[in-house]
């Protein structure tokens, strides 16, 4: 197969990458053929060798896609008991992406959100699947990074900090980024760490050993080993309440709404309308992971 | 074919090999229609059921639709404030018990619940939801923080008392002499 497209793309010279799929006797896929106009031989050879390839390609893909659109009825047959969840071809069709904005420029650090994220998923105590810094930049230049306690600031005995000194601080919550390219997936030796169909990651509990590799691999932190049950767990934009068309707990709580959670696909969503207005960053946007969780800040200010 | 020769002490090792390639294919795919959940695949590279498992989860946390079934009025207070985004889990609790206890008495009328303005007492709200005045409540969010936006109302409370003359600075519901929690006016 090969071979013949070799032949294709090297006597026909014909450099462009579509070429494969659109002959080049007719001139419209390729750069244009340097051949001169009376070689009608040689362009009568392309053109069948081409046909030929072509044909053969599809010969060749053709049972391959009888297979697999044969094996999934027979798959979905096999286990008569999960016919009854319908619903997921359904949001598969529709292509649902969720996304997810943090306004720091709006968040008060109230830790609200941190309490309705721990009774929602009953998170243990030290641990959190969402968590809120403080970024204090000093007119000395030097940064500062606190974590607000969960109760708020107003009730801690954190030492308050003399405004004076200060030149500008923000509160940034984090959670997870929930990326494309997700580099926790990735590492899971047993398929526990997965996708959904709108592009969750979530932590299967009956196939996941535990190894903390997930832990490791985030490069946002977000995972950890849940004491209770020995699974890893993760920030899942509470998946249980996104399928109810209901908000994530944390942005239920938060009564500034510095944390916007809406259809990335929707251009009618809050969330596209926010992402319109305001110039918004990744965090680690170098890294390749292509997070669906974007913030109101400084790019790589915020790390 | 030559079966005498196949089956000859001279092909012996050759057999050997037979037998190892199909016993151990057969154990494979024994060990691995074991392994691999019947549902692996049906919806991605993943167990399918974890997906309907995760997504049953019960919500905990209730949203302001619910409690806006019942009290009506404090949509059309709030909706004009600057607590407009508040949300009733703020300042009361997330109210689960609340809830579940007036469904119970949807059912029957006589035991209907009221709205807060004028409940009779009849109806027991044996509740974790407070209807407090308690300046903690409003301080929660509005003491003045290092980091805290500019547009966002916080205040020093000690300051915020002696500018405005608070007679009674040590109550609890001071702030409630001059701002009402729905619209809180300022």
């Amino acid at each position: 197969m090969t071979f013949e497209l070799n032949i294709l793309n090297n006597g026909g010279g014909c450099n462009s990458g579509d070429s494969a799929e659109q002959p080049c006797g007719d001139h419209t896929g390729c750069g244009g053929c340097s051949e001169a106009p009376d070689d009608s031989s040689r362009r009568q050879f392309l053109t069948k060798a081409s046909t030929i390839a072509l044909g053969s390609l599809s010969l060749t893909l053709l049972p391959m896609s009888g297979d697999l659109l044969s094996d999934e009825p027979s798959l979905d047959n096999s286990d008569g008991s999960l016919a009854d969840t319908g619903s997921e071809p359904a949001d598969q069709s529709e292509e649902v992406v969720y996304g997810f904005l943090v306004d720091t420029e709006r968040c008060v650090g109230t830790g609200k959100c941190l309490t309705a994220c721990r009774e929602e998923n009953n998170v243990p105590e030290g641990y959190a699947r969402t968590w809120v810094e403080r970024f204090v930049h000093y007119k000395d230049g030097t940064v500062q990074v606190d974590l607000v306690p969960e109760t708020g600031f107003a009730d801690s005995d954190i030492p308050p900090i003399a405004p004076e000194l200060v030149d500008r601080a923000y509160f940034v919550p984090k959670l997870c980024n929930q990326c494309e390219d997700a580099p926790c997936n990735q590492v899971c030796p047993v398929h526990a760490a997965f996708t959904s169909p709108e592009g969750i990651e979530l932590v299967d509990p009956d196939r996941c050993i535990g190894c903390a590799y997930c832990v490791q691999a985030c490069p946002y932190g977000v995972r950890f080993i849940n004491p209770d049950t020995g699974n890893a767990d993760k920030c899942t934009w509470c998946y249980h309440r996104i399928q109810r068309n209901e908000t994530p707990a944390c942005v239920e709580a938060c009564p500034v709404d510095a944390r916007v959670f809406g259809r990335l696909d929707d251009p009618e969503s809050e969330l596209r309308k926010r992402l319109a207005k305001i110039p918004t960053s990744v965090l680690k946007e170098h890294l390749g992971t292509h997070p669906k969780l974007h913030y109101v800040a400084k790019s790589g200010e915020v790390i | 074919m030559n079966w005498k020769l196949i089956f000859s002490r001279n092909t012996r090792h050759l057999r050997i090999l037979v037998f190892l390639i199909v016993t151990g294919s057969g154990g494979a795919f024994f060990v691995r229609s074991q392994m691999v959940p019947a549902d692996y695949g049906q919806t991605g590279p993943y167990r399918h059921a974890a997906l309907v498992e995760i997504a049953a989860q019960p919500s905990v946390l209730q949203s302001d639709s619910t409690c806006l079934k019942c009290h009506t009025n404090v949509e059309e207070e709030r909706s004009e404030s600057p607590h407009a985004a508040v949300r009733c889990l703020h300042c009361h609790g997330n109210g689960k018990e609340h809830i579940a206890d007036a469904e119970k008495a949807a059912e029957f009328p006589e035991h209907m619940i009221s709205p807060a303005g004028e409940w009779d007492g009849d109806f027991r709200t044996h509740t974790d939801l407070f209807i407090t005045h308690d300046r903690a409540t409003c301080l929660s969010c509005h003491t003045s923080v290092v980091g805290m936006p500019d547009a966002f109302l916080s205040i020093n409370v000690a300051e915020h008392l002696d500018e405005q003359g608070a007679e009674e600075i040590n109550s609890k519901n001071v702030c409630f002499e001059c701002h009402e929690g729905h619209s809180p006016g300022l």
